[in-house]
């Protein structure tokens, strides 16, 4: 019971982490290793906003995921404009400044373990016979709600489905009169508000560290490449598939094989199938 | 309203057009016919700003070396440097070879998608007549654009591009591997689309005969250049067309 209790809590979490880099893969095919970066900032911003300039806790999430979105947005328009199409220069662009970031926390003294963002709702719920704390419901409805805001947006937006167009045939989408960069600025965007909002959900579960950022790395690039970059559904059923294993793992293991979980599954999938769950690799099928 | 002026594109050092200048009247439906490689596509890509994308790619690439020379003049106003999200909004809307249909979005949703350009209303009103004309669609709204047969993603194809609100509507082989009786019917539509709403059609086929009855005037191409042009009725006339093109 415990173990489908927590393995879905943490599957949840782990859809949070990767649905906002899946997001930005699959419109613009930049892989967004800075990712992990951006989680942990949102972390901090919302500390300082707190505790520095005093502000209510709801007020700094808000005004913190705003100033994600700038981020997102100004990170593609100065940077990664410039090399975009060539793929390693992607990674390697989007990798220094992801560690550009974190070290920088570091260096400035975000280290240890006093920084804490309070919960949203103290308490528990005993569900079965096992207790849950309030906010790992939260993230259960955090992530239903970003789950079902992504399908509405997608499905019924017109940006949304000017989204899923430039995922499917970028130069179609171009002759329709939808602007390639104009959608890539929105998706990197709105892939560091995702990235601030699972951060805002699930570091009052614990301490925020600069570790986490490449944790949360790892996480999303796991469960993207098993449910094949840029799938969306992939992604989340990939994300219950690493959550409950994760989970058994460590009720029937031990807790810190956790992250040999995630690389595992990383490098079972690109041996029995490179593409993914739910991958399309396109180019390769023309290729062959 | 469309004019090009010694258009050259290279790839590398392989010309792919030779100083191609043609006209398209406002109102009217213009034809370019050629074999396979003379640079129909080519022209097609480099009118919409396609190959201005896959120029900059390539180049980030380090790949082919594309050069595009030239003049393309759109309603009295240079465009052969702007980019083709741009030119979309100013009305050029291509409609591509092999069709490039969204496989994974539903009919209505790839013709929603054609709308990311057009109001509301305009929407409405295009969704509609887009069914008037090809009623075959309108039963096959929910189904995915990869299930479509080749005829009904044409339909769906140049649906999408007319979504998009064009004032000059490139079709680029839009009867490729269809079978006669649906060519004749694309055909007729195409020249209803004309007739009914005005807008300018640019059409390049490679077999010019089911198409010959709506088109004003047409250019041929050979080689990467305009080797004739005349009306429908000059063309049908001179022997080496006859042979060549409307295999006659």
């Amino acid at each position: 019971m415990d173990i489908l209790i927590y393995g879905i809590i943490n599957s949840f979490s782990l859809a949070l982490m990767a649905i906002g880099f899946t997001l930005v893969y699959g419109i613009s095919r930049l892989p967004n290793f800075a990712h992990g970066a951006l989680y942990v900032v949102t972390g901090f911003l919302v500390w300082s906003l707190i505790n520095l300039l005093k502000l209510n806790y709801l007020v700094s999430i808000l005004l913190a995921l705003v100033i994600m979105g700038l981020v997102g947005a100004a990170i593609y328009r100065f940077v990664l404009i410039r090399v975009r199409g060539m793929a390693t220069s992607e990674i390697i662009a989007t990798y220094a400044l992801g560690l550009a970031i974190l070290e920088f926390l570091r260096w400035g003294g975000f280290k240890g373990m006093t920084y804490t963002l309070p919960v949203f709702i103290e308490g528990s719920v005993t569900i079965g016979g096992i207790p849950v704390d309030l906010q790992r419901i939260i993230v259960i409805g955090i992530g239903i709600i970003v789950i079902s805001f992504m399908w509405l947006f997608t499905h019924f937006s017109k940006t949304g489905l000017a989204f899923r167009g430039m995922a499917q045939d970028e130069h179609a989408a171009m002759m329709l009169g939808i602007d390639s960069d104009r959608m890539a600025v929105i998706a990197m965007a709105m892939g560091s508000i995702l990235a601030g909002l699972s951060a805002i959900a699930l570091l009052p579960l614990g301490n925020i560290v600069v570790e986490a950022g490449y944790n949360v790395l790892i996480l999303s690039i796991a469960v993207c490449i098993v449910g094949g970059l840029g799938s969306w559904v992939g992604a989340i059923i990939a994300s219950f598939m690493i959550g409950f294993l994760q989970i058994i793992t460590v009720a029937y293991i031990e807790s810190h094989f956790q992250m040999v979980v995630a690389l595992l599954a990383i490098i079972v999938t690109l041996i029995l199938k490179p593409s993914g769950l739910f991958g399309r690799q396109k180019e390769l099928e023309e290729r062959v | 309203m469309l004019e090009v002026k010694n258009l050259m594109v290279f790839y590398e050092n392989a010309v792919a057009i030779n100083n191609i200048s043609i006209k398209c009247e406002g109102g009217k439906v213009t034809g370019i016919f050629g074999a396979n490689s003379a640079g129909k596509s080519t022209l097609m890509y480099a009118l919409s700003g396609i190959l201005l994308d896959v120029k900059k790619k390539e180049e980030m690439k380090g790949g082919e070396r594309i050069t595009i020379l030239g003049h393309i003049i759109f309603e009295g106003m240079e465009i052969t440097h702007i980019k083709a999200s741009e030119r979309a909004r100013k009305g050029i809307i291509l409609c591509p070879e092999r069709r490039r249909i969204f496989a994974e979005s539903t009919t209505l949703e790839n013709l929603k998608i054609g709308g990311y350009l057009a109001t509301k209303s305009q929407a409405k009103k295009t969704l509609e007549y887009i069914f008037t004309i090809f009623p075959p669609l309108k039963n096959l709204k929910r189904r995915e654009g990869g299930f479509l047969s080749g005829g009904e993603q044409q339909m769906l194809a140049i649906g999408r591009a007319l979504m998009a609100q064009p004032k000059l509507l490139l079709l680029d082989e839009p009867l490729l591997g269809l079978s006669p009786m649906i060519e004749g019917m694309l055909a007729r539509s195409v020249q209803d689309i004309n007739l009914q709403t005005g807008i300018t059609v640019l059409i390049s086929e490679q077999y010019a005969r089911p198409i010959l009855p709506i088109i004003h005037h047409a250019y041929v191409l050979e080689n990467g250049g305009a080797v004739l042009e005349g009306n429908s009725r000059e063309l049908m006339e001179n022997p080496d067309v006859k042979s060549a093109y409307f295999g006659l």
